[in-house]
């Protein structure tokens, strides 16, 4: 059964393969080829059977003419004697005799008796008696020849004839030639369009099986890139960088869903619980009061968090809905700075802001704010009393970099990636308040933006580098 | 008030109902578009909420309709769809203000309050007044009981507004969007700093406060009254 099964294969194979576009361009190309090939071939065979044809027919014109003249100076003994002398020393595979025309005696016309030349496949010698002929049953009167015949005015006809079997059996054979050229360029074409669509269909049947094994689940999986780095490898680079960009994002969205879960879920039972011992005994107004408000402020906690989420997903979801306009990014930057100062200060905090420039820029000016404002939120909640906030723009409308500093307890360095991930807090601030969607939301803006968010020692402290360049 | 809601969401406009009843409004529902514009042709209401997406009729189709028809009555929509964009293209369509689902009642209550007030008063004359307090909208002066005082622009645009809305609460969002154009909620008090840099103007050499927190909700620009309730 197996082998059935082999067989099935090996022709789903071979069908496969005469459909690959390698195989039919080599197709075209060899019918192209051998027919160029065939046609100068062609014309070499033709110009050589001309060549040797007409050098026969120069040679038989020329004994014709000889033996024309000894017959019109009526010298006829000696015309046929000439042709038995001839046809003995049987030079050149020539042979000539005169026979009895049936025609009508030609009339004497002139000087010039015609001369009719032509290629006979084999010659059959008659026996004319009294006329010069060949010796009979010479074995080469049944070659291929070339015959002179002229009619002379006694009603005999002079036929001289030249065997050609020698230029024949040159001309087959310069034809095998040609013809075996033309079949062996077709060949080797056809073999090389096969070799051609086997090499492209292996490596196109690795990419199938592993787009069918990433199909099934394993999105690890990578197309292999040889070491040739042809066109094979250049779009299976691509493929890879599009499959690990997929896969990033489904890890990032099924962490996304474990988290929302998790992370949703203690602030609900938070507020279950709350409302649960609040029923338990009777209270006084004011209690129940008390408690509502809590309970309000933690739904107030969830929403805030579900809005940030939807935010961030619809940011990642795309451009489309997004409006870009220029903003003056410098005058943004003024403006948080009053708004955040005033906040470093009630915390005790001192704010620097350094907007060295206004860069023109065109975005969204609601997103790049609201970004802004996350940096800002988190620098002032980091850092402790008498620290240092700082607000800097600089660069200009081709390339600039907002930078939010302070000098809190920063992030470890192996933290760094991990932190634009959606909600995920670093363990010394668990307790505080914050969804852990800051950073992702900053990153999303910075991406949709073409800019990037490099996270670094402030010394002590986070800096926040966000890079921005002119969109062409 | 009589309030006009249209909104498909039968639980959410329940919550809404009762809510808006239990603050002294009379409130009528209609489950569709096309229902809605027929109760909005039929009756005089003070003010209208309507959902951006529903049956038979559109939200701003609805709009668009009835503003053609020359009804000027303050809308304030309601939508899941919370965009720059999507606020701007409602506006557009005629809506007064726009609201983003999930929305709490306090903020909902305190944007409508604004929208009836500003179709009540119309166009504000260029000086304002609460109490001792005013602004001069033309020479940007403000002063209380005589004394001059001395704001940057963003707390004098501040205060414009809270006076536009004196006796009524305004919402830390409204604020944000209103004097500082930001659609979206800092998680730190941003707003708080600012309202208590410009009390400390306006307030603390003075005897009676004129700007007050309301706990839960925002805050409210009014003469003391027994009434206001401070925090």
């Amino acid at each position: 059964m197996s082998t059935v099964g082999g067989d099935v294969t090996r022709q789903a194979h071979g069908r496969r393969l005469f459909r690959t576009s390698a195989f039919r361009l080599s197709l075209i190309y060899a019918t192209l080829f051998s027919a160029l090939s065939a046609a100068t071939l062609g014309f070499i065979y033709w110009s050589t059977r001309d060549q040797i044809e007409s050098q026969v027919d120069a040679r038989l014109r020329l004994e014709t003419d000889y033996l024309i003249n000894l017959f019109k100076s009526g010298a006829m003994p000696e015309l046929l004697e000439a042709i038995q002398r001839r046809n003995q020393i049987d030079t050149y595979g020539r042979f000539y005799y005169l026979d009895n025309s049936e025609s009508a005696v030609a009339e004497q016309t002139g000087e010039a008796l015609p001369i009719r030349l032509k290629s006979i496949r084999s010659h059959t010698t008659r026996n004319m008696g009294d006329v010069a002929d060949l010796p009979p049953g010479s074995p080469r009167a049944f070659n291929p020849v070339r015959v002179a015949e002229t009619q002379l005015s006694n009603g005999l006809k002079l036929t001289i004839g030249h065997e050609i079997s020698d230029e024949k059996a040159l001309l087959d054979h310069t034809f095998a030639l040609v013809a075996g050229a033309t079949l062996l360029t077709l060949l080797f074409s056809l073999i090389g369009g096969l070799s051609i669509g086997t090499s492209v269909l292996r490596r196109i049947d690795s990419v199938s099986r592993t787009a069918s094994e990433i199909m099934s689940g394993d999105l690890s999986q990578r197309l292999k890139v040889t070491e040739r780095d042809d066109e094979f490898d250049e779009i299976a680079a691509k493929l890879n960088q599009m499959l690990g960009r997929i896969e990033d994002l489904i890890r990032s969205m099924r962490q996304v869903t474990n988290n929302v879960a998790h992370d949703l879920r203690s602030p609900l039972t938070r507020l279950r619980n709350r409302l649960e011992v609040t029923l338990l005994e009777e209270r006084d107004p004011q209690n129940y009061r008390a408690v509502l408000g809590e309970a309000i402020e933690d739904a107030d906690s969830l929403i805030h968090t579900f809005n940030a989420m939807l935010s961030i997903a619809r940011l990642e979801a795309g451009l489309d809905a997004i409006q870009w306009e220029p903003a003056s990014i410098g005058e943004l930057a003024n403006e948080l700075a009053e708004l955040y100062g005033a906040v470093a200060e009630e915390d005790g905090l001192h704010f620097e802001a350094d907007i060295a420039a206004d860069p023109r820029y065109l975005c969204n000016r609601h997103l790049i704010a609201q970004a802004l404002t996350n940096l800002l939120d988190n620098a002032i909640k980091y850092t402790c009393p008498q620290g240092r906030v700082t607000l800097s723009v600089t660069g200009d409308d081709d390339a600039f970099r907002i930078v939010v500093g302070d000098n809190g307890p920063g992030i470890p360095e192996h933290e760094r990636e991990r932190v634009f991930q959606r909600f995920v807090r670093l363990e010394n601030e668990r307790n505080s308040p914050g969804n852990g969607l800051g950073l992702s939301l900053v990153q999303a803006v910075a991406r949709l933006h073409g800019a990037t968010v490099q996270l670094d020692d402030n010394e002590p402290g986070l800096r926040v580098t966000m890079r921005f360049v002119r969109k062409r | 008030m009589r309030i006009l809601l249209v909104e498909d969401d039968v639980d959410a406009a329940g919550y809404l109902v009762k809510g808006l009843t239990e603050s002294g409004h009379v409130i009528e529902h209609a489950e569709d578009g096309e229902r809605g514009l027929q109760l909005a042709i039929a009756n005089a209401y003070d003010s209208m909420i309507i959902d951006r997406m529903l049956p038979k009729r559109d939200g701003l189709s609805l709009i668009e309709e009835l503003r053609r028809m020359g009804n000027m009555t303050p809308v304030l929509i309601l939508s899941a769809l919370d965009d720059v964009d999507e606020r701007v293209t409602g506006l557009k369509a005629g809506g007064d203000d726009y609201l983003t689902k999930p929305y709490q009642l306090s903020e909902l209550t305190a944007r409508l309050q604004a929208l009836t007030r500003r179709a009540q008063t119309g166009v504000q004359g260029t000086v304002l007044h609460v109490g001792d307090l005013t602004l001069d909208l033309i020479r940007h002066k403000v002063t209380r009981a005589g004394q001059s005082i001395n704001l940057q622009p963003r707390e004098f645009r501040l205060l414009e507004y809270l006076m536009q809305h004196t006796g009524q609460v305004v919402t830390r969002s409204m604020l944000l969007e209103n004097v500082w154009d930001y659609h979206f909620d800092p998680q730190t008090n941003v707003i708080d700093v600012q309202i208590s840099r410009l009390r400390g103007k306006i307030d603390k050499d003075f005897n009676s406060p004129l700007l007050h927190t309301v706990r839960g909700a925002g805050y409210k620009l009014q003469e003391a009254a027994s009434t206001v309730e401070t925090g």
